[in-house]
């Protein structure tokens, strides 16, 4: 397909006074795994509501798969899937008449979905629960439940706001596994998170977001040598004005947490030699991540 | 597109959701149905009956039957668009899932009135049969009742949604209930004439879109001939027509932000 599978210029939405989404531009190709991180209330979930035509946008352009969501929204939503991050399951039916009568939107016929469904469930390891009511699943069979019922159409392209929030490390694992392979076989994937290393592992491009604007934008490993740099070394338990000072001049740049000293750095064994000269052996020495960039770039206050 | 949210045959497929989960417990609706209305009948019908002398010819009973399959209707179709409704659009996210798919808010809208109207048909057939049992119906064609009580139906299941879209929790139906619902249950003639009652009542009820559903279904269910049939079935229409478009313009600004 030419050009974008999202091509967004410069969009906006305001909610009153709130201006949630500040001036959007994101370009994401075919066959690309995008990650949008940030804080709560960051505009995460008003941009991916915004991709599926549940919030318009007030200024800028939108194109999804190619046509303008302000008028073609319905035809954009009949090749994509989305994942919403409040559960959207219809606790009337079984797992199986969800998925069944979710089809029938996508004007799918009873029939001609069986095999699909029987299909997806196995690949979300939920065959058994065919006949459950939705009340008896737990919060990680939901969410698989969830992608399923995304993937029914076969679609080209998939959102998903927050698909492992509230999940427990099994159950995300598999999620993380399953959207691994669905990338592998092609699909074009748009995610937000809270789990920066899932998101550095899986997506190509990630874009930092808080304030309604992207921060930053670009591979992940990237972006953390760049703005962070390869190393960072913990030091609890207070630190003395001393060693402060004399870290001036080193390749590194210091960040006091509570008790705790942040060093991240680029050439880390010269920086380990010095805090061992300086008497201080009490540090923990690990590889900088997505994480540290997140948290210098948004900042360590709680949101909520 | 002019109207990206315009309702089209995809409303079927919201129609078919709906079916599917009342396949789960049909029988005991339409068991819970059938004593009631056998209550309201022998109740009214017989009970207050007996201190009714007979009205234009026709006793009390028969006279309140054709009455009673209208009010089911709208109170069956009432209760489907208020409470069922907004449990699917602001408890349960049902309608946010199918916007998500490729429907339009008037899919939606256009399948959850298609499907309150069927309810209420159902509702009402129930009531048609009781009251044949008891041999009140004076014509065949009372079998024709049905087909306006689904366009009543579909009327009082717009009026639902609009207030559905306008509620904030499930305590706004309580008033619209009292407000609207109640009187229009009793001053369109539904248990009593309107005829003789003050001329502002008289004039009041003349406007009440159910007034003129009872005055088809009386006349058909009596007498097989209804006086003023157009007028009546024109008022039913441009009213059902009105809250359609209204509906789907206020669960659009309620759905779409």
């Amino acid at each position: 397909m030419p050009g974008f599978v999202i091509d967004a210029q410069g969009i906006e939405k305001s909610f009153g006074t709130l201006k949630a989404v500040d001036g959007v531009s994101l370009q994401v190709k075919a066959g690309e795994c995008f990650g949008i991180l940030g804080p709560n209330g960051a505009g995460k979930t008003t941009t991916i509501k915004m991709l599926h035509g549940a919030v318009q946008s007030d200024a800028g352009a939108l194109r999804v798969l190619g046509r303008d969501v302000a008028t073609q929204s319905r035809l954009i939503r009949a090749q994509m899937g989305v994942v919403s991050q409040e559960d959207t399951l219809d606790r009337d039916l079984t797992v199986y008449e969800n998925l069944w009568v979710y089809a029938g939107f996508f004007s799918i016929s009873k029939k001609a979905s069986l095999s699909r469904i029987e299909y997806l469930l196995d690949f979300m390891q939920l065959r058994e629960k065919w006949d459950s009511q939705i009340k008896t699943l737990s919060g990680g069979m939901k969410r698989r439940l969830h992608i399923a019922r995304a993937l029914i159409h076969e679609p080209k392209f998939l959102i998903l706001d927050e698909p492992t929030t509230g999940l427990d490390p099994q159950a995300r694992h598999l999620v993380w596994q399953r959207l691994r392979e669905l990338k592998s076989q092609g699909l074009t994937i748009l995610l937000t998170t809270h789990y920066m290393e899932e998101a550095a592992q899986m997506c190509d491009r990630i874009g930092i977001m808080d304030g309604g604007k992207f921060l930053l934008e670009g591979p992940p490993q990237t972006l953390v040598q760049e703005k962070v740099g390869d190393e960072v070394y913990e030091l609890r338990g207070g630190v003395s004005e001393e060693l402060l000072d004399s870290l001036q001049g080193l390749p590194v740049t210091a960040e006091v947490v509570a008790d705790i000293l942040y060093l991240y750095s680029h050439n880390g064994l010269g920086v380990m030699e010095h805090l061992i000269s300086y008497g201080q052996k009490d540090f923990l020495r690990r590889p900088a991540t997505l994480e540290d960039l997140f948290l210098r770039l948004t900042g360590r206050e709680l949101r909520d | 597109m002019l109207f990206p949210q315009a309702p089209s045959h995809r409303a079927f497929r919201v129609w078919v959701r709906h079916l599917v989960y009342y396949r789960s417990f049909y029988l005991a609706e339409w068991a819970g149905n059938l004593g009631e209305h056998i209550l309201w009948l022998v109740a009214f019908g017989y009970g207050l009956g007996r201190l009714v002398p007979s009205l234009d010819g026709i006793s009390y009973a028969q006279f309140i039957g054709p009455g009673l399959m209208v009010s089911v209707a709208m109170w069956n179709a009432t209760y489907e668009s208020t409470y069922g409704a907004y449990s699917r659009m602001r408890i349960q996210n049902i309608y946010e899932s199918m916007l998500m798919a490729p429907l339009t808010v008037g899919d939606i809208v256009l399948g959850d009135l298609l499907w309150c109207a069927s309810r209420a048909l159902i509702g009402s057939t129930l009531m048609l049969v009781v009251l044949s049992l008891f041999g009140l119906v004076g014509s065949l064609w009372a079998v024709a009742i049905l087909p306006i009580l689904f366009i009543e139906a579909v009327m009082f299941a717009a009026l639902g949604l609009i207030a559905t879209s306008l509620a904030h929790s499930f305590s706004f139906f309580n008033f619209y209930f009292s407000a609207i619902v109640m009187p229009m249950f009793f001053f369109a003639g539904t248990l009593f004439p309107i005829k003789g009652l003050p001329l502002w009542v008289e004039r009041l009820s003349e406007a009440l879109p159910l007034t003129h559903a009872v005055r088809i279904s009386r006349g058909l269910f009596i007498y097989g001939y209804v006086e003023n049939f157009i007028w009546h079935l024109s008022f039913l229409l441009g009213f059902t027509f009105l809250f359609l478009t209204v509906a789907c313009v206020l669960v659009s600004r309620r759905m779409v932000e």
